[in-house]
């Protein structure tokens, strides 16, 4: 669909969410020039040239936002490139999106983040509209969690700091956390003692037991989880907890967020949406790092993104090819695509069902979000620049190729029909 | 020949066995003992169809007994074992069942290292509609139903070698001694024989017999389902003790302190026998590490093993899991 900046588009009659405001209502909507012109019950004046789309069953609300995903290009362009993984995002209603510093080479130096810059550039002549693309720099070089990657000189050029993967050393983790308090970007860690975790590639519980499958304790999380949350109590710089995978560590969450402690957290739509129980046929598009909760942690996590716990829902799109995934699952390389799906099956399973308002929703897939990026929150009233996402919670379609962006199907959705799709982007970049 | 109707294509676990199949199972292998007894050891029951042995995990007593089991019902034979293999080259466990199957396989076995292989091959092979039957010869720390079922014939055929049947079993006290943790063998077990109505007593160190293995089974074979980590309870008065491979890299992963402290503990001895039932007889589904979980002279004794039964056991069986699943098509 084009929607260059110079063109009108007026939605009629669609279903407008406002994250910010907690409304939720039907309006015509106004997009002209990069811009909302107007949200009103009925609009009536436009120009001529405006393209005018029927809103009714749809629903328009600020651009999603994902913390954290994983590009494949530089380095693991087999899996997904630069812009497929850009197409992606905006076929799934991605208006920006955070991605991992683990390419190869690591985003852990000046000369990468430039060139990637520059790609981008590229590509933003190329497609029309681009979501806006963040990335998060390495806070140790090669990410091997031993030694600083330099901090204050890739600070400019990215949206926080994050390895995605955890930092064993106590010790370094203290003093990057000391070293980045003037910087003030985000930092993102992930939480998992890797000795407990062993070769885990399940979480414990009875089906890992049933299954035979080897069990990471949720422990190795929470263990972890505790150190992190003491050091952040005691040097107070905002940290960004990721992935949060188990039942007992959306408690600790929650009661160092009580305490006053500087901490947000995002778990995985993944985790939202699977848990152990779901292993019986060993689809190795189920094995995921840190793994799927047993039942209660996936009720915690649930309830925690409802009560405000975990703040953000974070796709973690994570591509494979079909030789690194088609493996017996403990052999599988962690991780799933998402960003063309995580909208239509998150809302399919909370919101069409009715346990989630689409406003409680969308603020975890955008608002707050961007609140955990230290970002002011996109705003869906008039005068504000069009960053926006169209949805249209009804159209059916099957997952595959012909109609999938992402290069990659490791996807337990494969080849399956699924209900909802994200219509449209609107980003207005500068 | 068993004339139950038999509907289950593929044999991947004994999680959802019904009494019914386990019933055709001892009674089709029973007809098969009959067979092995005579002149000739052949029947003509698969001639003509293809069974191919995948061994992703090296194996040389499951896959000879498979390989003379279905050569006694006549079928052609193809081994892959992973020594011989193009796995190294990138090849995907989907590619080497699918090479198989358009070489005209009819039924594989697979033997895997990891859990949950026997179960994907078969999910691709319904989907590509091909009719193909997957047997699972043991897949990771999962399931190994074919070692489950010959041992729940060998156990009932000590009972009534002409009728061996279920029942026999029920109220029978079986302790199961070891390494549970890692045993795909235990985990069939406990399925079988709990179905048949035995009192299923787990023995082991906490770090390997969880508590959770408890909370695996479902209704009322749950209750007869117990957990101890002390061997005595478990072997008092038992009618049977199996004892499981205890393998040694367990020592390195800080499971247990040493294999001597592990033999004091739960090995099993002709004095910690004394304990059983008199006429108590011990499995083990070997290979035995003599002098680890299981004393080298009792091994030996064929008064108290079952151990070479269990071996003989598990070609009529094996026959009778491939004329099953061979004969439904």
């Amino acid at each position: 669909m084009n929607s260059e900046s110079n063109e009108s588009t007026l939605l009629q009659q669609v279903r407008v969410i406002n994250p910010i405001a907690g409304a939720d209502r039907i309006a015509d909507v106004l997009i002209s020039e990069g811009k909302i012109k107007a949200v009103d019950f009925n609009i009536a004046e436009f120009s001529q040239d405006t393209t005018i789309i029927n809103g009714q069953g749809l629903v328009l609300g600020p651009g999603l936002v994902d913390l954290y995903s994983h590009s494949g290009e530089p380095g693991y362009e087999y899996r997904e490139t630069f812009s497929t993984f850009i197409t992606a995002a905006a076929a799934g209603g991605f208006t920006r999106i955070g991605i991992l510093p683990d390419t190869d080479p690591p985003l852990d130096n000046l000369g990468t983040l430039l060139s990637l810059h520059q790609q981008k550039q590229k590509l933003s002549k190329t497609i029309k509209q681009l979501p806006h693309l963040e990335f998060w720099g390495a806070i140790t070089m090669e990410i091997e969690g031993k030694r600083m990657a330099q901090l204050a000189e890739l600070a400019p050029v990215i949206v926080g700091f994050a390895d995605g993967y955890p930092i064993k050393n106590l010790s370094l983790l203290r003093q990057v956390l000391e070293y980045l308090k003037p910087l003030g970007k985000p930092v993102a860690l992930a939480v998992s003692n890797c000795e407990l975790k062993g070769n885990g590639v399940v979480r414990e519980g009875v089906a890992s037991i049933r299954y035979g499958l080897s069990g990471n304790p949720g422990f190795s999380e929470t263990v972890a989880l505790s150190a992190v949350l003491e050091i952040v109590d005691a040097i107070g710089i905002p940290v960004h907890i990721m992935r949060v995978s188990t039942s007992r560590g959306v408690e600790l969450i929650a009661n160092a967020k009580q305490r006053g402690v500087p901490v947000t957290a995002s778990t995985t739509w993944m985790h939202l949406l699977f848990n152990t129980n779901d292993l019986s046929n060993y689809d190795p598009n189920l094995r995921l790092e840190p793994p799927l909760g047993n039942e209660n942690d996936m009720l915690a996590l649930i309830e925690g993104v409802k009560q405000g716990m975990i703040d953000a829902i974070a796709v973690d799109h994570t591509p494979y090819t079909y030789e690194e995934k088609t493996q017996a699952f403990a052999e599988a390389s962690p991780g799933v695509i998402g960003l063309e799906l995580a909208l239509p099956l998150l809302w399919q399973r909370f919101v069409a069902s009715g346990e989630w308002s689409a406003v409680k929703l969308w603020q975890a897939l955008s608002t707050r979000p961007q609140l955990c990026l230290g970002q002011q929150p996109t705003s869906c009233l008039p005068g504000h620049k069009a960053e926006l996402t169209l949805f249209d919670p009804q159209k059916t379609w099957i997952v595959e190729k012909s109609n999938l962006e992402s290069k990659s199907a490791n996807t337990p959705w494969w080849g399956k029909e699924i209900t909802g799709r994200a219509v449209q982007i609107w980003t207005d970049r500068d | 020949m068993a004339t139950t109707t038999w509907t289950r294509r593929h044999i991947l676990s004994l999680a959802d066995f019904t009494v019914a199949e386990y019933e055709t199972v001892l009674q089709t292998a029973a007809s098969f003992r009959e067979v092995l007894s005579r002149r000739t050891k052949k029947v003509p029951a698969l001639q003509g169809q293809v069974v191919a042995n995948l061994f992703f995990e090296p194996s040389t007593r499951t896959r000879s007994s498979f390989e003379l089991a279905a050569k006694r019902l006549s079928a052609d034979i193809l081994n892959f074992s992973t020594g011989t293999s193009s796995l190294t080259k990138g090849e995907t466990i989907l590619d080497t069942a699918k090479t198989y199957l358009a070489m005209g396989a009819d039924i594989m076995v697979i033997r895997h290292q990891h859990s949950g292989v026997p179960q994907a091959i078969a999910l691709e092979m319904d989907r590509l509609e091909s009719g193909v039957s997957i047997l699972n010869a043991g897949d990771g720390q999962h399931q190994h139903p074919s070692q489950a079922l010959l041992d729940l014939f060998t156990l009932t055929s000590l009972l009534d070698t002409d009728n061996p049947r279920l029942e026999l079993l029920s109220g029978k006290k079986i302790a199961i001694v070891g390494d549970i943790l890692h045993s795909r063998v235990a985990r069939s077990n406990i399925y079988s024989l709990t179905a048949a109505g035995a009192q299923v007593h787990l023995a082991g160190p906490p770090t390997l017999l969880p508590k959770l293995f408890l909370e695996i089974l479902d209704g009322e074979q749950k209750d007869k389902l117990y957990l101890h980590w002390e061997i005595e309870p478990a072997l008092k008065d038992a009618h049977f003790v199996m004892t499981l491979r205890l393998q040694k890299e367990r020592m390195s992963a800080n499971l247990l302190p040493s294999l001597r402290e592990y033999h004091q503990r739960y090995g099993i001895t002709r004095e910690c026998l004394e304990l059983c039932q008199p006429e108590v007889k011990i499995l083990h589904p070997g290979p035995v590490n003599r002098g680890v979980e299981l004393s080298s002279d009792l091994m030996d004794d064929p008064r108290l093993s079952l151990i070479s039964q269990q071996v003989t056991s598990g070609v009529a069986v094996r026959m009778a899991l491939l004329y099953l699943i061979g004969s439904s098509k």
